[in-house]
This record gives structure tokens, C-alpha cells and sequence, in this order.
């Protein structure tokens, strides 16, 4: 019985020792591509950028608990928003509950469902390969972390449908072209952010806890669904380091009208320079990974 | 045949931290100055109980970890330090069904493993579907990973382990869970790649898997290498007929000391 079954499985094998032959002989190919590849370097990058961000949005949309996070979740979100805000102006409905429930699943999506990846790569033992591919790890998670930007501003658009129906009122914005850019400029601020939180995670695995602790204080400290001048004054400095609260405020004033022109670019100059601060922090963070992770030993689970 | 890994004095120490209120940090040294060298086209077997150290080994080589001390070459390339040159040039499977993206095809799976590679889209083309036959993938390469039986994937992680077409693959006990025909066809895998002269370096618990598909074998326990020969010479130099007795000889006496 066991010789017969040794027999089979050598068959079996024997059929592909052609192929073998095969992929060794394309290895030479290789060699010379790699060649090649000096002439158009940035080309890879792109390739495993987009390559990421495709796979991130397969594997997301295999879960169901992104799945939840994606549809469900913003309109609950909005529906809880929208009962508190039902009895005022349509504006503040705008402002609040449409906006708000927006940018939270942006948030979300992008930020912490980003950083909570590099956990799942972990415990997946994934994180390890991709580490270990000649490829540079910071442009794999960039892709992953682009990934759930697609489907991030997916969720902003159901959260606004839903809430214009529910409301019964239009999304309407006063400042397009400004809306459009302080829109764009926020989701690099969020991605920069995703980043940044999944450098750290990689580095070290305390942060997921760090992160859990901090998710509703960050939603109630930029000002999600109500504005951050009733909060007490000892916490302004640490919403004002968040780039959602002058995005929001940015959004807001695009919507329902820029009546001050000094505030609008107190904002922008906050948001444009967090976001800076955020991308580097994130360039220092995937600079330690490649010593620190393969000193602690952080980028596997025991 | 010269020599492609070169592990010279190489040592590892591990630091967590123990205690819930008062923490303390205590230190674990895996390997203790671990020496041995592996030549060009041959199949080396590190053989050891669990926690004797291979894996760290297998780690510090594919670049995965920095040594406390001591010197690993591997192609000529140092694993700290040079790993952008060896990177491409290597390639490891570790056992289990990890290591793979469950919710994605095999077909995906290699897909993405390619372009992490930066192998060129038209060498993908011809590469994938080559490696699947290999595997016995080829009916099922459009159907999820989660819906694959341990050695499917297991097979799945040799195709991923080959998509650099490398010189050198290092697999942490490849064959562990699989059923008896399942290991079979793994091992026929390797022999057949180490017949094309690919260098395979693997851990195993399984004694008369690493007498069948090892050139050489080194034997680790608590960190350091006790027994380094062919099967042939161990077993003669302890005077056994089995490679297990040969193993529980050594490993015993190292823990006994």
C-alpha cells in the first residue's frame, strides 16, 4: 500500500520535471530583467503599489467585518447623528450629521482599518513575506493602505446618500473647487496617518492597544459631530495636532460658506502642515521598522 | 562546490519582559555561537528539539532577524547589511498553512507574490502556470485558499517559495501536519529541485525525512550544534543504525550536561 502510493506521488512529480526544466530556464530571463528594470525604475514601484492596494481591496471585501464597517456601520452611524440633529437648521445637518458621519467612516476606513492590517498580516504570517521581498515595504503598505482609501471614500458616499434621504436634503457644497482640493488634501492626511500608525504597529505590537484606547476620544476631540469649542480648553492643543479637525472645519466652511477668509487659511496652513509632519513621521517609523522589528523580533507571533 | 551559507560564531539573544505589575526583563539566548557552512546545490538539515534554535537560524539567513553576534553570509552576502542584494536571490517557506492570503485565489496569491518579486508581467505569465502544474494546483488555481486542504496549501507555499526562481530556499519544517502522501509529494518536490541544483536548506522533526532528502545534517540543541555530517557519518560516528537513535544520543547528552 505504501509503495503504491509512493509510486503515485512520483508519477505525479515526474509529470512536472518538464516544467521544472522550464521555470529554470525562465530564471535567465529574470536575470536579465533585472537588468532592464535601471531604465525604468519607478515602473516596480507602481506595479506593487497598485498590485497592493487591488489585493487589499479583495481581501477586505472578503471580510465580513470590513464588509460591516464599509456599509453597515456609517449608517448607523448616521442615523444616531441624524436623530440628535433632526430638529435643526438643514445647514447643521450638513455640517454635522453628513459630514461627520463622512468623515468618520473615512477616518475608519482608511486610518485604523490601515493600521489594524499590519496586524492581520502578523497573525496571517504574511508579514514576514512581504517584509522579506525584495520590494520596498513601505510602498507594499502604501498600496494596502490606498486600498482602504477606495473603499474609505466608498463609505463617505453611502453615508451621504443615506443621510440626504433619510434628511430629505441634498448635499449641497457653496465651494466646489476648494471642497474638492481641502477633500483630496484630507484623505492624503488620513493616508499619511495609516501609515504612520502601521509603521509604529510593525515596530511594535503595544500600539494596537494604544490605538483601541484613543478611537472614540480622537472622534470626540476633532469634532465629528459637534463643534470643538464646547470641549474644554485643556484639550484644544491636543485637537488641534489631529488633521480631522481642520479638515472638518475646512469642509464645513466649504459647505455652508466661507465667511472668514483668515480662519479658512489658519485651517488649511494646520492641515497642510500636520499632514507633512504625519508623512515624515511615517517615513521615520517604515526607517526604524527595517532595524528595530528585526531586532525585537515583532514582525512574527510566537 | 564552494560554499553559499557561511554561519560563523553565531549568536542570538531574545529579551521580553516578564511580570504583569513589577516587570522584569529576562534574557533567552537561542543560539549559543553556532558555526556550519552549506555547499552549492546541497540539501542541509538542521535537525533539533523545539526551541533548540532553528527557526532563529532560519530566520537570521532569510534576513528576518539580526544577529546579537557573530557572522552570516549567505551568496557571498552578509544578512544584516547587504539584504537588498540577497533578498531577491532567496526565498522561505515556514510549515503550517500560513503565510498566504486565505480570501484570494492560488492564482491571485502568486499573482501578488510575483509583483512583489518585481518579476516582469511577462515572465508571470509563463512563470505562474508553470509552477502550479508543478504543485498539482493547476484545476483549482481559481478557487480561495480557505477552501484548499492543508497539503494544497502547503504545495501552494512551494509555488510561492519558487516564484523568484531562487538559488537558495530555506523551509521550516515543510511536511509538519501533513497526511503520509501529502509528505511524499513534498519531498519528491524537493529532491526534484535539489536534482535541478537549487541549495535547500530545511528543518525537520521528522528523522527519516532528513535521512532521505539531506546531503549533510546539522544537528542543534539549546543553541549549539552537537552533531554536523552526512547521515552515513553521524550514524557511523555514534555507532547507531538510526539517524533517531543518533539524535536522541546527542540531543540527550546536551541536555543532560
Amino acid at each position: 500500500m505504501k509503495v503504491s502510493t509512493e509510486h503515485k506521488a512520483e508519477n505525479k512529480i515526474c509529470d512536472s520535471l518538464d516544467v521544472l526544466n522550464c521555470v529554470n530556464g525562465i530564471g535567465k530571463d529574470t536575470k536579465s530583467i533585472q537588468g532592464a528594470k535601471v531604465k525604468n525604475a519607478y515602473g516596480p514601484h507602481i506595479r506593487i503599489i497598485l498590485s497592493s492596494a487591488l489585493l487589499q481591496m479583495k481581501q477586505s471585501f472578503g471580510r465580513s467585518m470590513f464588509k460591516f464597517c464599509m456599509l453597515a456601520y456609517p449608517l448607523f452611524y448616521g442615523f444616531t447623528l441624524y436623530m440628535l440633529y433632526k430638529e435643526h437648521s438643514s445647514t447643521d445637518i450638513m455640517a454635522y450629521v453628513m459630514l461627520g458621519s463622512a468623515v468618520s467612516s473615512l477616518w475608519g476606513t482608511i486610518s485604523f482599518s490601515s493600521a489594524g492590517d499590519i496586524n492581520r498580516e502578523r497573525f496571517m504570517g504574511a508579514l514576514e513575506v512581504i517584509f522579506n521581498a525584495p520590494s520596498k515595504f513601505y510602498y507594499v503598505m502604501l498600496g494596502k493602505v490606498l486600498g482602504n482609501t477606495v473603499l474609505g471614500i466608498g463609505s463617505m458616499v453611502i453615508s451621504i446618500l443615506f443621510i440626504s434621504l433619510l434628511s430629505g436634503s441634498a448635499f449641497q457644497v457653496i465651494h466646489v473647487g476648494p471642497f474638492i482640493g481641502v477633500t483630496l488634501l484630507g484623505v492624503v492626511s488620513f493616508v499619511a496617518v495609516g501609515m504612520m500608525l502601521s509603521g509604529l504597529l510593525a515596530i511594535s505590537r503595544s500600539t494596537t492597544i494604544l490605538m483601541n484606547i484613543m478611537d472614540y476620544p480622537i472622534m470626540i476631540l476633532c469634532g465629528i459631530a459637534f463643534p470643538i469649542h464646547i470641549l474644554p480648553i485643556w484639550t484644544l492643543p491636543f485637537s488641534y495636532m489631529l488633521s480631522p479637525t481642520h479638515f472638518l472645519a475646512l469642509a464645513r466652511m466649504c459647505v455652508g460658506g466661507i465667511y472668514s477668509k483668515d480662519a479658512f487659511y489658519h485651517h488649511l496652513i494646520w492641515l497642510m502642515g500636520l499632514t507633512i509632519l504625519y508623512v515624515l513621521l511615517s517615513l521615520f517609523a517604515y526607517r526604524m521598522i527595517d532595524i528595530n522589528a528585526r531586532k525585537d523580533a515583532t514582525l512574527g507571533v510566537v | 562546490m564552494n560554499d553559499v551559507i557561511v554561519v560563523e560564531d553565531l549568536r542570538r539573544d531574545y529579551i521580553s519582559t516578564v511580570g504583569i505589575l513589577k516587570k522584569s526583563k529576562k534574557r533567552v539566548e537561542a543560539l549559543k555561537g553556532l558555526s556550519f557552512s552549506v555547499k552549492s546545490g546541497e540539501v542541509f538539515g538542521l535537525l533539533g528539539p523545539n526551541g533548540a534554535g532553528k527557526t532563529t537560524t532560519i530566520k537570521i539567513l532569510t534576513t528576518l532577524l539580526i544577529p546579537t553576534s557573530g557572522n552570516a553570509m549567505v551568496l557571498g552576502h552578509k544578512t544584516f547589511g547587504e539584504e537588498r542584494l540577497l533578498r531577491p536571490k532567496i526565498n522561505f517557506i515556514f510549515g503550517g498553512e500560513r503565510s498566504l492570503y486565505w480570501r484570494l485565489s492560488a492564482l491571485d496569491n502568486l499573482k501578488y507574490f510575483s509583483d512583489l518579486y518585481q518579476i516582469e508581467p511577462k515572465v508571470q505569465r509563463e512563470r505562474i502556470p508553470m509552477l502550479l502544474k508543478m504543485v498539482g494546483l493547476e484545476e483549482r488555481q481559481h478557487h480561495k485558499v480557505e477552501t484548499f486542504s492543508k497539503g494544497m496549501k502547503q504545495r501552494l507555499q512551494i509555488a510561492r517559495g519558487l516564484i523568484n526562481d531562487p538559488e537558495i530556499l530555506f523551509l521550516d519544517e515543510p511536511t509538519i501536519g501533513l497526511d503520509p502522501s501529502g509528505a511524499i509529494e513534498l519531498r519528491n518536490i524537493v529532491k526534484k529541485l535539489s536534482n535541478e541544483g537549487k541549495t535547500i536548506l530545511l528543518t525537520t522533526h521528522y528523522m527519516q525525512e532528513a535521512d532521505e532528502m539531506c546531503d549533510r545534517i546539522g544537528i542543534i540543541a539549546k543553541g549549539q550544534l552537537v552533531g554536523l555530517g552526512t547521515p552515513k557519518a553521524l550514524k557511523a560516528s555514534c555507532g547507531k543504525d538510526t539517524l533517531e537513535e543518533v539524535y536522541l544520543d546527542l540531543v540527550g547528552a546536551q541536555y543532560e550536561s
